[in-house]
C-alpha cells in the first residue's frame, strides 16, 4: 500500500462527504447539537409546564366538614392555587361535575372505619377525582398533602397532651449523610449516559459515510471509475475505511465535547455550579474517552464497510448495515444497570468492554488491569475486523457487485460451496 | 520503446454462473494496438467486449492468458497498467459533489502524473475541452454534454499513452456522439493507442483503423475494413459481421449436435 495514494484517496472521500448534506447532518450536526438542544428543550418544557401549573387553580368542593376540622379546610385554602368551596348538592351531581371537568376534586368527610372509631373526632375523606385529567390529579395530590400536614399537626398536639417529650418522640431516628460531592453525583449520572450515547453517536456518524463510500459509489456509477485509477485495491479500501472511521470517531468526540460545553454553558447558569458538579467530566477522563471513542470508530467502520460493500444501492446499503448497527448498540443499552462492572472477562467482549471502560473512567472506578485488557483486546478486534474488511473488499466478485446479496451469501459461496465442490 | 502499447495473448475469462455453470466470457482473445491507432472491438451485446476491456484495465483478473499495457502485464503490475491507461465507459461516471477542476486534479494526482505539473495539466484540459465557465461548478449541476466533456478530460487527465473507450456513445444523443468521435480521432492524432468497443457498425467504419470482430467471447477476425472486405468478398461491415458471427454460430451448433 502506498501512503501517498491513501492520503489522496482519503482526502477525496472526505471532501465529497463534507459536501453531502445528509452526511454532514447525521455525522456532524446531530452529534454537536444534540445535547444543547436536549437540555434547552428539557428546560423550556419544564418551565412551560411549571408556568402552566402555576396559573391553574384547583377547584375543590368539600361536603359535610365537621366544625372541629375547619382548620384543615383553612390549610387547604392556604396552599396557594387552590379554591375551596362548600358543596351543597348531592354526590351524583358532584361526580358529574368532576367527570366533566367543571370541578377538579370533590371531598366528603365520612365516618372512620370501625377500627378507627375509638379515636375522638376521627374521620375519613372520600376524594372523587379524574386521573384522566392532569388538573384533577393535581387537586387530589393537594388534598392529600394538606391532610398529611393536618394529621402531623394533630398528632403533635396529641403527643403534647400525653406528655411525650421531644427526645422520646424522635426515638429510633435515621440521620442520613450523603458522602458524595455534587461532582461525584454528576459523574455517576454521566457514567450511565455518556458511554451509551457515545456508542450510538459513533454508529450513527459512521452509518451514512459507510453506505456512501460503497453502495453510494455503485449507485452513482463511480465505482468502476475508481477501480481504474492507479492505486492498489488495498489503498482504495484503506482510504475508504479511514474515511468512515474518521466520521465515526469525529461524531463521537463532537458529541462528548458538546456534552461538556452544554453542561458548563447551559446547565450551570440554571442549576448553579453545584448542580452540574463543577462542570461535567473531569479532565483526567478526557484522554480515555478520546481513545475509547477512536477505537469504537475504527471497529464500527470496519464492520459497517464489510456489510455495506455488497449493496448495489443506498436502500440495500441501509438494509445491510442496520442489523450490524442494532447488534452493536443493543448490548450497551442492556448494560445500563450500574451493578455490571468491567471485569477481566468482560474486557474481552468487543464494544461492551469499551462501554464499560468509559463508564468506569467517568465514574472514577477504573481498575488498571481490566482497563489495559480492554484496550488491548479492542485493538486486536479492530486489527482482525480491518483485515477481514480488506480481504472482503479485495475480492473480484465483491468489487464487481456480483458476490450475492450480502455477507452471509458471500461467505457461504466462498467457503461452504467451495468445500462442497472439492 | 513499445511499438505495440497494447498486446494480449490468449486472454481468457471464465465466470461461474449458478444456472449456466462455467461461462467463457472471453475465450483466448489475442489482439494488439499500436501508437496512433484506433482498434475497434466490434461485437453484439454479450460478445465479450466489456469483459476483455475490463481485463485490460485490470478491473477483472484474467483466468488465463496474458495482456500487456506499455509492457506491464495486467496481473503482475496492475497499478503500472492503470497508470498508463485511461478507461471510459457508460459505467464510469463522475463524482457529483466535486467540481471539474477538482475532478481533474484528483485523477491526475492519483494516477501519478508528476505533482509539480498537475496544475498546468488541469488548466490545459479545462481550456482544451472548453470547461472554463464551469470549472468551479459542482459536476451535479452541469448539463449532460458538459459532464461528457469532463468525463473525457478525466480519462486523459494523467496523459496516458493507452485509452480504452467501452461503448462510449451508447447513452449519447447524435450530436454528442459525433463530438465524442471527433475528440477520439484527435487523441489518435496525438499518438494514443486507442481501443474502442462498439456494436454500432457505422461508428466502427468511420472511426477505426482496424476492426476486431468478437463473438461468443472469441476474436473471429481482425483487419482493416478493406482487408475484411477482401477476406469475405462483402462490402458492408454489417454483412461482414453477420458472415463471421453466423459462421461461428453454425460451428457451435454443429459441435453441440455432434456432442
Amino acid at each position: 500500500m502506498d501512503l501517498r495514494q491513501i492520503w489522496i484517496l482519503y482526502r477525496h472521500e472526505v471532501r465529497s462527504a463534507l459536501r453531502d448534506r445528509s452526511i454532514v447532518v447525521m455525522s456532524i450536526v446531530i452529534p454537536l447539537v444534540m445535547y444543547p438542544l436536549l437540555l434547552w428543550g428539557t428546560f423550556a418544557a419544564m418551565n412551560f409546564v411549571e408556568g402552566q401549573a402555576e396559573r391553574l387553580t384547583s377547584r375543590i368542593a368539600v361536603q359535610d366538614a365537621p366544625p372541629a376540622h375547619r382548620d384543615w379546610i383553612d390549610s387547604l385554602s392556604g396552599m396557594g392555587g387552590v379554591s375551596v368551596s362548600e358543596w351543597m348538592d348531592d354526590e351524583a351531581s358532584a361526580r358529574e361535575s368532576v367527570a366533566r371537568g367543571r370541578m377538579d376534586a370533590f371531598v366528603r368527610f365520612e365516618s372512620p372505619p370501625a377500627e378507627g372509631a375509638g379515636l375522638e373526632q376521627n374521620f375519613q375523606l372520600r376524594v372523587l377525582y379524574s386521573a384522566a385529567r392532569d388538573r384533577s390529579e393535581r387537586a387530589r395530590s393537594q388534598v392529600e398533602e394538606a391532610l398529611v400536614l393536618y394529621r402531623g399537626a394533630w398528632i403533635e398536639g396529641a403527643r403534647e397532651d400525653l406528655g411525650i417529650s421531644d427526645p422520646e418522640w424522635s426515638g429510633f431516628a435515621v440521620v442520613q449523610e450523603d458522602l458524595a460531592t455534587p461532582e461525584e453525583a454528576t459523574r455517576f449520572l454521566l457514567a450511565l449516559m455518556v458511554p451509551m450515547l457515545t456508542l450510538i453517536m459513533v454508529a450513527l456518524a459512521s452509518f451514512y459515510p459507510a453506505i456512501d463510500a460503497t453502495a453510494g459509489e455503485r449507485e452513482r456509477a463511480t465505482w468502476e471509475t475508481l477501480m481504474t485509477v492507479s492505486a492498489s485495491r488495498g489503498s482504495i479500501a484503506a482510504a475508504k475505511y479511514l474515511h468512515v472511521a474518521t466520521f465515526g470517531a469525529m461524531g463521537g468526540l463532537l458529541n462528548v465535547g458538546a456534552l461538556v460545553l452544554s453542561l458548563r454553558w447551559i446547565l450551570a447558569p440554571v442549576a448553579g455550579p453545584e448542580g452540574v458538579g463543577g462542570g461535567g467530566l473531569p479532565l483526567s477522563t478526557i484522554p480515555i474517552i478520546a481513545v475509547g471513542t477512536v477505537l469504537l470508530g475504527l471497529f464500527v467502520a470496519a464492520g459497517m464497510l464489510v456489510f455495506a460493500i455488497f449493496a448495489r444501492n443506498f436502500k440495500e446499503g441501509q438494509a445491510a448495515i442496520t442489523p450490524f448497527y442494532m447488534v452493536t448498540i443493543l448490548p450497551a443499552i442492556f448494560l445500563q444497570s450500574p451493578d455490571i462492572e468491567l471485569t477481566n472477562r468482560l474486557a474481552l467482549v468487543p464494544v461492551i468492554n469499551l462501554v464499560l471502560l468509559l463508564r468506569s473512567a467517568i465514574g472514577g472506578s477504573l481498575a488498571l488491569g481490566p482497563g489495559l485488557l480492554t484496550l488491548a483486546s479492542m485493538a486486536v478486534t479492530v486489527v482482525l475486523a480491518v483485515t477481514f474488511a480488506q480481504w472482503v473488499m479485495r475480492r473480484e466478485d465483491v468489487l464487481l457487485g456480483s458476490a450475492g446479496a450480502g455477507l452471509w451469501e458471500f461467505l457461504r459461496s466462498h467457503f461452504l460451496r467451495r468445500k462442497g465442490k472439492a | 520503446m513499445n511499438r505495440e502499447p497494447v498486446r494480449t495473448q490468449a486472454l481468457t475469462k471464465v465466470f461461474y454462473d449458478e444456472s449456466r455453470g462455467q461461462v467463457r466470457a472471453a475465450d483466448e482473445v489475442t489482439l494488439s494496438c499500436s501508437e496512433g491507432e484506433i482498434l475497434g472491438l466490434l461485437g453484439a451485446n454479450g460478445a465479450g467486449k466489456t469483459t476483455t476491456l475490463r481485463m485490460l484495465s485490470t478491473v477483472l483478473r484474467p483466468s488465463s492468458g496474458k495482456a500487456w499495457i506499455m509492457g506491464h502485464e495486467v496481473r503482475d503490475a496492475p497499478e503500472e497498467v492503470r497508470a498508463n491507461l485511461g478507461f471510459y465507459s457508460a459505467s464510469t461516471a463522475l463524482y457529483p459533489k466535486i467540481t471539474p477542476r477538482e475532478t481533474l486534479r484528483f485523477f491526475a494526482t492519483v494516477n501519478r502524473y508528476p505533482a509539480d505539473r498537475v496544475a498546468g495539466r488541469v488548466d490545459h484540459l479545462i481550456e482544451r475541452f472548453g470547461l472554463g465557465d464551469y470549472a468551479d461548478t459542482r459536476v451535479e449541476k452541469l448539463s449532460s454534454g458538459m459532464k461528457q466533456k469532463v468525463s473525457i478530460a478525466r480519462t486523459v487527465a494523467h496523459d496516458p499513452p493507452v485509452l480504452i473507450f467501452d461503448e462510449p456513445t451508447v447513452a449519447l444523443d447524435v450530436l454528442n456522439a459525433i463530438e465524442l468521435r471527433e475528440i477520439i480521432a484527435d487523441l489518435r492524432g496525438e499518438g494514443k493507442a486507442i481501443l474502442f468497443s462498439t456494436h454500432i457498425m457505422s461508428e466502427a467504419e468511420k472511426l477505426c483503423d482496424r476492426i476486431a470482430v468478437i463473438h461468443g467471447g472469441r476474436i473471429l477476425a481482425t483487419g482493416t475494413l478493406d482487408e475484411l472486405r477482401e477476406t469475405t468478398g462483402l462490402h458492408y461491415l454489417e454483412d461482414i459481421f453477420v458472415r463471421f458471427a453466423g459462421a461461428r454460430n453454425a460451428g457451435s451448433a454443429e459441435r453441440e449436435n455432434a456432442g
